[in-house]
């Protein structure tokens, strides 16, 4: 049976056109109905992997196994939240599996998110620091986030972009909501430091260059 | 993490206003600078004001983030990880699709 969705999830993620149909079409295992979905959510999905991950083959694995899950695990959306948050966070949670199975199992990502001192935000609190030129366009941001150091870049991506609660965020990344606060002020005061240069910032692969 | 309740935000430091800056903008509730408690600081604080006015703007366009813009290349996975993924289904019983993935 269908919950009645909280109209508070959708304030990030509205429905999409016929989103709804196609999910309960692919729940039937309406093969059609597989492909909409897919045509639908594909770039969120695979941007979301690319900023996490940096990496452009890894980034399509991970949406072709994002999806081959979704498809799997259709049956047990009950539309509690949105789609696309659903989808995303069954996205986000594949990443991180792929990044522990890569190296971070042995510790918690509690110890392995935090930069060193030399990619840490300097700490020039007080001081005269010229102000960002009012707005900040999306290529420079793009680049920005993407020469974050990468736990930083992580607690940005997930709070700042895709709208997680720091809660969810804690959760996902097994430290607390104290530490993903003060992970993502740093990663906001990292990104300050970048964009007053940025004629400094890499060329990155990917969809930056591509949002031209 | 600070405790909110008991700080008087009209005479700390820059420093200890540092110190608070990651729970005030976990607590939302709009821009903090527009927030009138902290007017007063802001105005003795210039820098400060500057500071989180600078940070808003960055957290307000990350929004804009979220939906990928433009149809070029680059911004979509390619043709083959929905190949893979049909042939994968097909394994699994489910046929879709060869174009599957077109807007």
């Amino acid at each position: 049976m269908q919950t009645k969705p909280n109209p508070g999830f959708f304030k990030r993620n509205p429905p999409i056109e016929g989103e709804a149909e196609a999910i309960e079409r692919a729940k039937n295992g309406d093969a059609d109905a597989f492909s909409k979905l897919y045509a639908l959510h594909k770039r969120r999905v695979y941007t979301l992997c690319l900023r996490m991950l940096g990496n452009v083959s890894e980034a399509e694995d991970m949406t072709q196994e994002a999806f081959l899950h979704l498809f799997r695990k259709l049956g047990s959306f009950r539309g509690e939240s949105a789609f696309s948050t659903w989808l995303h966070r069954l996205t986000v949670n594949l990443v991180l599996m792929h990044l522990r199975k890569k190296g971070l199992n042995l510790v918690s990502l509690e110890e392995t998110i935090n930069p060193s001192e030399e990619d840490a935000p300097k700490r020039d609190f007080g001081s005269r620091d010229p102000q960002l030129a009012g707005s900040v366009d999306r290529v420079t941001l793009e680049r920005a986030v993407a020469s974050l150091p990468p736990g930083y870049r992580m607690v940005f991506v997930l709070h700042d972009v895709e709208g997680f609660e720091h809660n969810e965020i804690a959760s996902m990344l097994e430290c607390s909501t104290g530490n993903s606060k003060s992970q993502l002020h740093k990663a906001r005061l990292k990104l300050r430091e970048l964009l007053r240069q940025p004629e400094k910032l890499p060329p990155v692969a990917g969809l930056q260059e591509a949002a031209r | 993490m600070k405790d909110l309740s008991t700080a008087n935000f009209d005479t700390m430091t820059a420093a200890e206003f540092e110190e608070y800056l990651p729970e005030l903008f976990a607590m939302g509730g709009g821009r903090l600078s527009e927030n009138p408690r902290f007017a007063v600081f802001f105005q003795t604080n210039p820098y400060c004001a500057a500071l989180v006015s600078d940070l808003e703007t960055i957290a307000e366009q990350a929004r804009s983030l979220f939906e990928p813009v433009g149809d070029e290349e680059g911004l979509e996975p390619s043709d083959e990880v929905w190949s893979n993924i049909r042939s994968q289904l097909a394994v699994e019983g489910i046929e879709t699709p060869p174009d599957g993935g077109k807007d």
